[in-house]
């Protein structure tokens, strides 16, 4: 790995701002972390429900084809023929159940399996169909939220996520038996770290509407999971209570069976962001474009179970409520953008809230304190490999 | 095939330009007086990538007149000061038109949508796509719309949203 050098502030929350601009730095936090030891969700299995449904998605300029063979069985291919390396499928879902790339008819199954190619007889001698399938990265799911890591040594799944598998869980619908309601996407001018750093975590103070809608929160945990800095929210629901300056507060209302599980978030390191609010379910699958562009694709969901009335009611609320349009939000994607503006300038990015000692590092948070993302910022320091001043 | 009706097809226009005139102007009382005031009226945005596949969902989805007149409120009162502002020049043309019955016109046309964020005063664009409009020729001869459908061939946003588009 190529050293680079940045000198990390003495304080724990305190982070350079250069950490968010430099292109040295950008070039390798893809070494070090995209293609390194961590696992990036890239996809939910109810996005793809029939035999032959599939879904592409690029991680950090991978191209990746996650496709559902006849038996059901959903499996994650790298996009790109195991001939030449043509990008293999170019829509960005569809149902399909053999994949033929155009450059020289090579054609798989959902398997991942040559399964014809033109003219093989004047290939090497000896070639064998049987060698050719289509390269995987290593991937695994947990309640149906499909994983990728392009490391052999990463962890197991279950260990890289650790005590976040309960809220992750719960904000899967409790089972993981969702339906797809749509997308969302969006490219926002920030930094990856920049938009990880603010979107989930609570800034009341921003959001207009918590107070117009006489909206009380802020009572609920926040708390640090595995030495990746993954954060998790977890709180009853806040029911706005009084009368609102909406006349359809349709948007705002909870329609579920149990408050006590009303809000959740999951944050997992690097760059995904989950959320359950009211009755929105809503995976964010975000992979950074460059230093300067994260893309975002949000993904909505209902549950397998719930009624026509219900799915109408969470697709209403999902798409006013969240989301870089949203009634709550539109003032975050703002901030992703104004931050990494900011974060041209010399210094460091300065934590407060929540923060008690800043020699110390702590893991569990009130559910509005900033400094939850700290435990993360500690982990992307030492994978980055940068030194701490001396105090 | 209908005769061309040249009185209709202006006044079709005329409704085109005083919506892309009120978003241009940002003015959001003058959006919704485009609308009908029938309750059913409704402004649903989204990525035709959605509605492709199956998929309801959208970046606004405003299925009643209360939900319009609550978007007025967000732009207006509740997100005031905390966004980069950006002009917009919405550049509409009417595609095709038919009557569905005696007080009910469909009608499709094409935008394109440029932003120039007064931050960083560079002009690109935000979204191309059509309109599916569902057009209600009201008792005193006005047209107003019952639904418009934007329909957006960006797939991808190239920025977040404040205004409909």
């Amino acid at each position: 790995m190529t050293e680079i050098g940045l000198t990390w502030p003495k304080n724990f929350n305190e982070v350079p701002k250069a950490a968010f601009t430099r292109k040295d730095i950008y070039a390798e936090e893809m070494k070090r972390i995209f293609f390194g030891q961590e696992w990036h969700p890239v996809a939910h299995e109810s996005e793809l429900p029939n035999p032959g449904d599939f879904k592409t998605f690029r991680l950090a300029g991978v191209p990746l084809l996650i496709a559902r063979d006849r038996e059901g069985v959903v499996r994650v291919f790298y996009n790109a023929c195991s001939h030449r390396g043509n990008q293999l499928e170019t829509a960005v879902m569809g149902n399909k159940t053999e994949f033929e790339c155009p450059y020289h008819r090579w054609l798989f199954d959902a398997k991942g399996d040559l399964v014809g190619c033109p003219n093989h007889r004047d290939f090497l001698p000896g070639f064998d169909k049987s060698d050719y399938p289509l390269a995987q990265p290593r991937f695994d799911s947990f309640y149906g939220l499909i994983f990728v890591t392009l490391s052999a040594e990463t962890e197991t799944l279950t260990e890289f996520l650790g005590d976040s598998q309960n809220s992750l869980r719960e904000l899967l619908g409790g089972d993981g038996r969702l339906k797809l309601l749509g997308y969302q996407k969006v490219r926002y001018d920030s930094n990856w770290k920049s938009y990880t750093d603010n979107d989930g975590y609570h800034a009341p103070l921003l959001h207009q509407a918590f107070k117009l809608l006489n909206w009380q929160g802020g009572k609920g945990r926040q708390f640090a999971a595995t030495k990746h800095g993954h954060v998790c929210f977890e709180s009853a629901l806040s029911v706005v209570s009084g009368p609102t300056v909406l006349k359809d507060d349709s948007l705002i209302a909870f329609k579920g069976q149990d408050p006590a599980v009303g809000s959740r978030i999951v944050m997992l390191f690097p760059t995904f962001v989950s959320t359950k609010h009211l009755d929105v379910i809503n995976l964010r699958f975000a992979t950074p474009i460059d230093e300067e562009t994260v893309e975002v694709h949000y993904a909505y969901f209902a549950h397998q179970d719930d009624d026509e009335d219900m799915v109408l009611h969470r697709l209403r609320q999902s798409s006013n409520l969240l989301g870089p349009c949203g009634l709550i939000s539109m003032e975050d994607a703002s901030i992703f953008h104004r931050i990494h503006i900011g974060n041209h300038t010399p210094g460091n990015a300065i934590f407060q809230k929540g923060v008690h000692d800043q020699s110390k590092l702590e893991s569990e948070f009130l559910q509005n304190d900033e400094s939850g993302n700290l435990p993360r910022w500690e982990y992307y320091r030492s994978v980055m490999g940068f030194e701490r001043a001396e105090a | 095939m209908m005769q061309t009706d040249t009185t209709l097809e202006s006044a079709l226009d005329a409704l085109l330009m005083a919506d892309a005139s009120a978003l241009d102007s940002k003015d959001m009382m003058g959006w919704l007086a485009n609308y009908s005031e029938e309750d059913e009226a409704s402004y649903i945005c989204r990525a035709a990538e959605n509605s492709e596949n199956g998929l309801a969902l959208g970046f606004m989805y405003d299925d009643c007149r209360s939900r319009l007149e609550d978007r007025v409120t967000f732009v207006n009162d509740i997100w005031v000061g905390t966004f980069q502002d950006y002009r917009t020049r919405h550049f509409v043309q009417r595609v095709a038109y038919q009557r569905a019955d005696a007080s009910t016109i469909s009608m499709r046309s094409n935008f394109s949508l440029f932003m120039t964020p007064t931050d960083s005063g560079i002009t690109q664009v935000l979204a191309a796509g059509q309109y599916l409009d569902t057009i209600r020729l009201e008792k005193a001869g006005a047209l107003k719309l019952l639904s418009r459908r934007a329909e957006l061939d960006t797939s991808v946003l190239p920025r977040y949203l404040v205004y409909p588009i």
